[in-house]
């Protein structure tokens, strides 16, 4: 589904990430932990091209997403991603945030886009603010309508740059349940997070990261149980 | 022969601000457009544009506004002989030359003041460059727009008093005939100024009436309504 070679991307002379080789199997959850500034986060925005990378080459659904000659926004359409601090439309409602890439995108009549939307919107709970704003929903709603947003292109795969970072502690587990369910479904997801109890349990993969390399990566159950590495040790004995 | 000030007079600077909010309602909106236009093209991934637009800027604000009138004065029959603009016309070109450059430095900053997260997750949605802005960008920078917009055009009413050199006889020009027709500099002047007191009054009417318009949008519309709403579509 996502095969990445020997990817490096440089901000100047500050290299972020260093030759990161990865593949992710359709359907498979892989959760990147790691300390920040690790790279995990830039690592995700190449996926879906929001950065672009300095060399290497990255693939997603069959699509090379570093090639000048592909349209990025047909990889974009079939690449869902949820963002750390929601970024919902303020000026638009609820149903018409989950609507607009699908009218104005993919092409989808109205009707048939707000069928979809409101099943998207039941799915994450959240049927009751269809026609409220962003800005009158509480954190953890915003995020749950960001993953409606995202899904209502039927992506392939979906992307979450630590999706409950900016989420008051008792609002966590309600994004988390709703990344649950998708993962269980078989949406094949990359997530970037800091809850280690959610990549322990939901990931099928995870992979911890430093200083722009993937150091160690695995079952969770070993790499949070039985880590090899000296780094990955010490980063965990942190956050445990 | 003087006269004293009379009915005639006011009514003679009526019509003189009514070529006042003539000149400048033309001027201000196609100035606006024409900024838009720049600041889109200041805001653009195309390095050309983005240094046209730059220039535009940098060179009209650089310059005084009763010199962009000399030149539009002096400089249009030069270009084109056989063109005999009336005075309202080289006014008007006059106004929206300047009104665009401030316009575009409006417009830029407004759209450089959309958070860029919001340009991200229209990205990562697969929206192309022109949807962005149009359904995401825009609609929020347009928001932004109209505070400064509404401030610049208030400058543009009294600083549209310059076109008086040209010989078009807006407000300023009229009250400067009556001036000298009655002899009552005093008088003149004071009527010639409480009527760009009021037009003034109205621009910064009209744009508190659409900020308020538009965070209105937002606020009345509640989650209670919501039920009511969904039941419409028969959900």
């Amino acid at each position: 589904m996502i095969i990445v070679k020997d990817l490096h991307k440089k901000y100047g002379a500050h290299e972020v990430l260093r030759g990161i080789d990865y593949r992710v199997e359709e359907q498979e959850v892989v959760c990147l932990i790691g300390p920040s500034g690790s790279g995990k986060s830039t690592f995700l925005r190449c996926l879906n091209g929001l950065e672009t990378i300095t060399s290497g080459e990255v693939s997603v659904n069959g699509h090379l997403v570093n090639d000048r000659k592909t349209d990025i926004n047909t990889v974009r359409r079939e690449v869902g991603m949820v963002f750390q601090h929601f970024n919902l439309f303020p000026h638009l409602r609820v149903i018409d945030n989950v609507m607009l890439a699908p009218t104005k995108v993919a092409g989808i009549g109205k009707e048939q886009a707000r069928a979809k939307a409101l099943e998207l919107l039941d799915k994450v709970g959240l049927k009751d603010k269809t026609h409220a704003y962003p800005a009158n929903l509480s954190g953890g709603q915003q995020q749950r309508v960001a993953i409606a947003r995202a899904l209502a292109m039927d992506p392939v795969v979906m992307l979450f740059d630590e999706p409950t970072s900016a989420l008051d502690p008792e609002i966590v587990g309600e994004v988390l349940s709703v990344m649950q369910d998708l993962a269980r479904e078989g949406m094949t997801m990359v997530v970037v997070t800091h809850e280690m109890g959610f990549a322990r349990e939901v990931a099928d993969r995870a992979v911890f990261m430093d200083g722009g390399v993937i150091v160690e990566q695995g079952d969770p159950a070993q790499v949070f149980g039985d880590p090899q590495h000296e780094r990955t040790r010490n980063f965990l004995s942190k956050v445990l | 022969m003087l006269r004293s000030f009379g009915w005639q007079d006011l009514e003679a600077l009526a019509r003189g601000a009514l070529w006042t909010i003539a000149l400048c309602a033309t001027s201000g909106v196609i100035g606006t457009l024409l900024g838009m236009v720049l600041g889109l093209a200041a805001t653009s991934p195309s390095r050309i544009a983005r240094w046209l637009a730059t220039a535009y800027v940098y060179f009209i604000r650089g310059i005084p506004l009763l010199i962009i009138v000399f030149f539009a004065y002096f400089g249009i029959p030069l270009i084109f002989p056989e063109l005999s603009l009336p005075a309202f016309a080289t006014a008007v070109i006059a106004l929206t030359v300047f009104t665009a450059a401030y316009m575009a430095e409006i417009f830029r900053g407004s759209i450089n003041a959309v958070p860029k997260g919001q340009w991200e997750a229209a990205e990562a949605l697969g929206l192309g460059y022109f949807k962005k802005l149009r359904y995401v960008v825009l609609p929020q920078a347009m928001r932004i727009v109209v505070p400064p917009a509404i401030g610049f055009l208030i400058a543009l009413i009294k600083d549209s008093s310059l076109v008086t050199v040209i010989g078009f006889v807006e407000l300023t020009h009229a009250g400067t005939i009556i001036s000298n027709l009655t002899a009552n500099p005093i008088l003149t002047y004071s009527v010639v100024a409480v009527f760009y007191l009021v037009i003034c009054y109205g621009v910064a009417r009209l744009g508190r009436w659409y900020e308020q318009r538009s965070s209105a949008d937002r606020k009345t519309i509640t989650t209670e309504e919501t039920p009511a709403a969904l039941e419409l579509e028969g959900v």
